[in-house]
């Protein structure tokens, strides 16, 4: 089983192993307590548990643990964590978080919990960098420790993970009297150059002696898996639709979060903003957060993307074992056992569920072949908003209203049609809005905000002159080099045509370098027609085949345009489907009509861009709330080619 | 004006815990209905905990009061333990006995600061206190806030503490908590003084009126007892606790949902003046300073004076708290498990637990069967007993304000009222049922 | 403009109450954002131009009803504190005791018996616009909910159960303990300050929107308790909860 590579320094060829007597081992860590400089965690006891913990002495360590309650992610990742403060009074300012004075020293690290760390570091640092997560893990020293007692839940071996090569700054073996220690990096050597004593060279039989344990830990464990578990991704990929399976295992489930909360290689988490009471100053934060819980794909408009308790317990297994391994190449599952040891109803344990599945799938299953990985690192993110005044203000519906915003720093949003920005009420929140105005117009942007949750309605009573924080623009946009020349069919429905219209109107601003263009935009009734002005200009233009259309028309309004929802438009447009691009943008409900008819005219799968919908938070592919099946909305999307998402069940 | 008319109602007695009503008629200066009733609703304690099992109990009758809860749930507790044959430790003792001060300290300021004091400045509430005496209503809160502290560090919460469990405390304070506590305390004394100083400053504004009344309590011959001790009367001397349904004697009356007691007249009082009258001697030497201060001395039969006595408990729950702890410190704090629940066999016993609480001495009485569940409670409430006394104790006041006006009558008998500190809620508390 | 609030009770024991005078100096920085224009504990005067009204305790009498009516007429918002005024509370036990076939005699005034109904919510008799659950409240969770209606924004409440609190906080959990919890099914907000303070869950906070009751009782008798045990823990606090469903 592939454990993760680098990011951490390998095992140094010319590290040879050392002996420390435990009496010098333990002096070794009082005197790092005593140091200043150094925050010194250990595992201790709690009854009959174990947790890492700061530790006064060295007495206090149970190096002979089982498994500790949280994992030592806690440590990089915290529970609760302050992304910036502001203050808004007297002008803004916006502080990122302070540097940790002291460094850490983790003692007892067991190598499945190493590992745990590696996935972490590949996840943190994937496309943008955390630089909240970096700062403590860049910093802190990692002293590991052989498993001596193993919990009967755990199944590492079976993951790859019991023993460890890398990952750490020291390795302990426990030896009787003594340890072992291999040292994994210069940070641990010089630690133990400059704080222990008495360090002395291992002799043969020390050596042969630590080898033998590690081969006896792999016997510890209490759990079995019937199959090799290289087969994992390739029978979960074989067994989304087992509907019956699924519902069968998660039925007990309280969606306590309990599986996820404990797990050292879950990293989803929630932003929230907390004003002080005066209102004029705060803190935005961010807290674990878990897909097992009933509203984390939840959304403004009230829709839950992962409503019934097997979607959301097949998710997680889908993640663990398919969607990351599709992506960075493991499993991220270090067969720690805290989940199945947490889960009241013990319905967690992905050994029985995947012995379970193994034995009900028909067939036989062969691994599938090694996912090509890319993984590129380009910047790091950044939480902290720029401030924005809202220039201008005008209501177009009565549920929407456009802001012009301009960036307080004079830089342009620099942002490519389809992207979005995460704008902020300090003390309210963040709301992900497209940006609906072209890249070619500078000097500020335009949001279409619907009034539906927290964040909108406030922004919906903000007046001109206004502050609001920005960040971004995220996501991947659409492509519109790519679409030069070719023919465009746009289909808008409803709210759909506040992104699409970043695109239309740079299509519009760059006129010859398309060929043609027709828009098909469609909304419930005339009042809650967006871009009215701009739609009646659009009507009188010879290059661009506009035809709008309501669902009905109420009697005290006029409407001499088509009746009929968006889909009785196409059969009106005359179109060639191989030289034609549909960009189509609208709720959820009318991607499959507009697809079906789409495909009925012939145009061809890989022709028709769309443009999710999900929760999005961090807007950084971080948190996980945006994620349909392995991909992640705000960051491999919100824009997609329909034929990549087509075979998404969650997509559509 | 000696001949005049006066319909007074007073309807929910404002700057009191729960709802009571005052009922004045005056004719041609002769009065005609001088009543206090209490309209709250009942809340059928007895009711909820009968079939609850043991462990359970002190969590339920905890919501008898938000404010004396750690009264009501040691008084809960003494009874579940006295019933089964639980016993407690020194060091539990101690932290509980600290636990009951922590209480006193935070209601007693409540009530001074927060209900009393706005009378005496001649403002409706301390909101505009905040602004015209921004200093003394920042010291009230202070003190307010430390006892809140010491609560939290020793019970979990002041309001439904978690920690107190049968046979003991389910989480100890550590060591540091402890001299954390004891350096607020002595730090605390300074604020104290002004607030006793104020309340110097302002008492020739309290009534000046005394009835001779019967005083019941707790008393015990080793401290100003609280946690622990016999019953006492001023007129009849000491009782066991178990006997304690011969001195409260609890009667129903048409106009009130509450109930009400008496002894040996037709009423009597509890609370901090009735602890002061029945354990003066006991009490710590800067509280009888605080005393001498005010002139206070027992017996004293001025029901207004009770406020004062809750200032001199203040100050010798600060200087016992501060025993207390030495006490703990100098014996070492043993540890225990973390999450502890001791272990309990449960057995068929009757059990009765006397605790003193702000407001007066507080009874629960507990059956259970073999298996430990509850087979019937009773709970005798200090508010419940005060009642009648403060009945007629308006009635006697009465007279003695036929010359004022109907303003200054009415803040007269609402002060009366305010003075017993009252905590009517926790007095509805059942209506007598007997289940057939 | 500040906006005006009211501070009501009906049948509760004053504790919710008593945490907002718990707020100790944070009080003064809220009469900077409020103004208080009716609080019988605290203060003689009394105005019926609220915008915002809090009500702590159940209701438990038909003539209740009426009371809280006028307060809806009155306020523009209206928050339940604690939760005797968002579930019912622990009033609700006694409801259970009225279903049950008993006979009783009451000494004295016989009306009065009559005079009570089963406990329940607020929101059993108005609309309520916010809820600060727990028994007690919590003084952040209060003023979590001031400052999100001052904001003009929806409060941000927990819809999942006090284990994600616990897990975080790193409890070792209560069934692990030998102890019998009902956090798995109860609504989070308190930071699992029970279990923190080295309890169990008793359930104050209510039922989480959807709870798996069948698997939590199923869990309950796997760890040994009985089939009465178990809907005696579920009657402590989601009495009127549980009679709803």
């Amino acid at each position: 089983m592939r454990q993760p590579p680098s990011g951490h320094e390998k095992l140094k060829v010319g590290f040879n192993m050392k002996i420390i007597a435990k009496e010098d081992f333990n002096n070794f860590v009082n005197a790092l307590i005593n140091n200043n400089s150094f925050n010194v965690i250990g595992v201790k006891a709690k009854r009959d548990k174990f947790t890492f913990a700061p530790i006064d002495s060295a007495q206090e360590l149970r190096l002979d643990y089982d498994v500790t309650l949280l994992p030592p992610k806690k440590y990089f990742f915290p529970q609760r964590e302050t992304l910036f403060t502001y203050d808004l009074a007297g002008g803004f300012s916006a502080k990122g978080q302070a540097a940790e004075p002291k460094r850490m020293v983790i003692i007892g690290v067991h190598p499945y919990d190493i590992v745990a760390l590696l996935h972490m570091d590949e996840i943190f640092r994937e496309t943008k960098s955390d630089p909240y997560y970096f700062e403590k893990r860049d910093s802190s020293v990692i002293i590991g420790v052989n498993i001596q007692k193993m919990s009967k839940w755990n199944f590492s071996p079976y993951m790859g993970t019991a023993t460890t090569e890398y990952g750490y700054d020291i390795m302990l073996t426990d030896l009787g009297n003594r340890y072992a220690i291999n040292v994994g990096s210069e940070k641990g050597q010089e630690l133990l150059d400059k704080y222990a004593k008495n360090v002395t060279s291992a002799l043969a039989r020390d050596i042969q002696l630590v080898g033998q344990k590690k081969r006896e830990i792999m016997q510890l464990t209490q759990q079995k898996f019937d199959f090799p578990t290289e087969l994992i991704p390739e029978l979960l990929r074989k067994n989304y639709e087992e509907s019956s399976f699924w519902e069968r295992h998660s039925e007990p489930c309280l969606a306590c979060g309990s599986c996820v909360l404990v797990c050292p290689t879950c990293y989803c988490f929630d932003v929230k903003d907390n004003p002080d009471l005066t209102l004029a100053s705060g803190e935005r934060i961010r807290t674990w957060d878990g897909c097992l819980l009933e509203d984390f794909a939840k959304v403004a408009s009230g829709e839950n993307f992962r409503s019934t308790r097997p979607t959301r317990y097949r998710h997680r297994y889908f993640k663990k074992g398919k969607y990351l391994y599709d992506r960075f190449g493991f499993i991220s599952c270090v067969g720690c056992g805290r989940c199945g040891s947490n889960c009241l109803p013990n319905i967690a344990n992905p050994v029985d569920l995947f012995n379970d599945m193994y034995h009900n799938t028909i067939g036989t299953v062969t691994a599938g072949a090694e996912p090509e990985v890319q993984i590129q690192t380009n910047e790091s993110i950044n939480y902290v908003p720029k401030l924005a005044t809202i220039i201008k203000k005008q209501a177009m519906t009565h549920m929407e209203t456009l802001l012009e915003i301009k960036l307080d720093d004079g830089s342009d949003l620099g942002h490519k049609p389809g992207q979005f920005v995460e704008i902020s009420v300090f003390g309210v929140g963040e709301a992900p809005i497209s940006v609906s105005s072209p890249p070619t117009k500078k000097g500020s942007f335009e949001l279409c905000v619907r009034k539906l949750g927290s964040v909108t309605t406030k922004l919906h009573t903000l007046k001109e002159g206004d502050k609001v924080g920005i960040r971004g623009p995220f996501g991947n946009g659409f492509d519109a080099e790519f679409l030069k020349r070719k023919d465009l069919l746009f289909i808008a429905g409803g709210l759909g045509m506040a992104p699409l219209r970043s695109l239309f109107n740079y299509v519009l601003d760059n006129r010859k370098d398309y060929g043609r263009v027709t828009l098909l935009y469609g909304c419930k009734e005339p009042r809650e027609l967006l871009f009215s002005d701009e739609m009646i200009a659009l009507a009188s233009r010879e290059d661009v085949d506009f035809k709008p259309t309501v669902n009905w028309c109420p009697e005290n309004e006029t409407w001499t345009g088509n009746i009929g929802v968006i889909t009785t438009l196409i059969p009106q447009v005359d179109f060639d489907p191989d030289k034609t691009y549909a960009i189509v943008v609208g709720p959820p409900v009318m991607y499959k009509f507009v697809l079906h008819d789409l495909r009925e005219r012939k145009v061809p799968d890989d022709h028709i861009i769309v443009s999710l919908e999900r929760r999005m938070k961090c807007g950084v592919g971080k948190c996980g709330h945006c994620q349909m099946n392995e991909i992640y909305v705000c960051k491999d999307g919100p824009v997609f080619n329909y034929s990549k998402i087509k075979g998404l069940p969650e997509a559509l | 004006m000696k001949n005049q008319n006066l319909d007074l109602e007073v309807h929910h007695v404002t700057r009191v815990e729960g709802h009571g009503n005052i009922y004045v008629n005056i004719k041609k200066g002769a009065i005609e209905r001088c009543e206090w009733t209490v309209p709250e609703a009942p809340r059928f304690f007895e009711a909820m905990v009968l079939g609850r099992q043991y462990n359970e109990l002190h969590h339920i009758t905890s919501r008898i009061c938000g404010i004396c809860s750690i009264g009501h749930t040691l008084a809960s507790l003494k009874a579940t333990e006295a019933a089964m044959g639980i016993p407690i430790s020194d060091q539990d003792l101690k932290l509980r006995k600290l636990a009951l001060h922590a209480e006193n300290l935070q209601s007693h300021v409540l009530h001074l600061g927060y209900l009393v004091l706005p009378d005496l400045m001649g403002v409706g509430s301390v909101i505009p206190l905040a602004s015209s005496h921004p200093d003394e209503v920042k010291t009230v809160i202070r003190l307010h806030r430390m006892a809140n502290e010491m609560s939290n560090k020793l019970c979990g919460r002041t309001t439904h503490p978690q920690r107190l469990i049968p046979g003991g405390f389910s989480k100890l304070p550590t060591m540091k908590e402890l001299k954390d506590i004891r350096k607020e305390l002595r730090d605390s004394i300074p604020s104290i003084q002004a607030v006793a100083g104020l309340f110097k400053s302002l008492a020739p504004k309290l009534p000046d009126f005394v009835r001779e009344t019967e005083f019941i309590g707790l008393t015990n011959p080793n401290e100003y007892a609280l946690y622990d001790g016999e019953l006492a009367s001023t007129d009849t001397g000491k009782a066991p606790v178990t006997e304690y349904l011969g001195f409260t004697n609890e009667y129903i009356i048409a106009q009130s949902t509450a109930k009400r007691a008496k002894h040996n007249r037709e009423s009597y009082m509890v609370g901090a003046l009735a602890r002061f009258n029945l354990n003066y001697d006991r009490l710590s030497p800067m509280a009888k300073q605080a005393a001498a201060l005010f002139g206070l001395k027992p017996v004293c039969h001025n029901p207004f004076m009770n406020s004062i006595a809750q200032l001199v408990e203040v100050v010798h729950s600060v200087e016992d708290s501060i025993r207390l702890i030495d006490e703990v410190e100098a014996a070492g704090l043993q540890s225990q498990p973390e999450y502890f629940k001791p272990d309990i066999k449960t057995k068929a016993g009757r059990g009765i637990g006397a605790v003193e609480v702000p407001r007066g001495i507080l009874f629960h009485d507990y059956t259970y069967n073999l298996k430990g569940a509850c087979t019937k409670a009773n709970c005798n409430i200090p508010t419940n007993q005060n009642h009648g006394n403060i009945e007629l104790d308006m009635k006697a006041l009465l007279p003695k304000l036929l010359d004022k006006t109907p303003q200054e009558i009415e803040l007269n008998l609402e002060m009366l009222v305010r003075a017993y500190d009252p905590c009517i809620s926790c007095s509805t508390h059942y209506l007598n049922v007997n289940f057939v | 403009m500040k906006p005006k609030v009211a501070f009501f009770d009906f049948a509760g024991c004053e504790g919710d109450q008593l945490q907002i005078a718990n707020l100790e100096e944070d009080i003064l920085t809220l009469l900077g954002q409020v103004e208080i224009v009716a609080f019988r504990e605290v203060m003689k005067e009394h105005s019926d131009n609220y915008d915002i009204a809090f009500i702590e305790g159940s209701c438990t009498r038909l003539q209740d009803e009426d009371r809280l009516k006028q307060i809806r007429k009155n306020a523009k918002l209206v928050v339940a504190i604690g939760s005797c005024a968002t579930i019912g509370g622990i009033n609700s036990l006694k409801n259970y005791r009225d279903s049950d076939d008993v006979r009783r005699t009451v000494y004295g005034d016989q009306a009065r018996l009559f005079d009570t109904y089963a406990a329940r919510p607020i929101d059993a008799v108005i609309p309520v616009d916010a809820y600060v659950h727990g028994c007690p409240m919590t003084k952040d969770e209060f003023l979590l909910v001031v400052k999100s209606l001052l904001l003009g924004k929806k409060p941000d409440i927990p819809n999942y159960p006090v284990c994600v609190e616990c897990k975080k906080n790193e409890n070792i959990c209560a069934f692990e303990r030998g102890q019998y919890c009902v956090g798995t099914v109860t609504r989070a907000g308190c930071n699992s300050c029970c279990v923190n303070e080295g309890t169990i869950c008793w359930g104050c906070r209510g039922l989480v929107d959807n709870p798996n009751e069948n698997s939590h009782k199923e869990v309950l008798i796997r760890y040994g308790q009985t089939v009465d045990d178990a809907i005696a823990k579920f009657r402590l606090y989601f009495g009127w909860q549980e009679a709803k469903r």
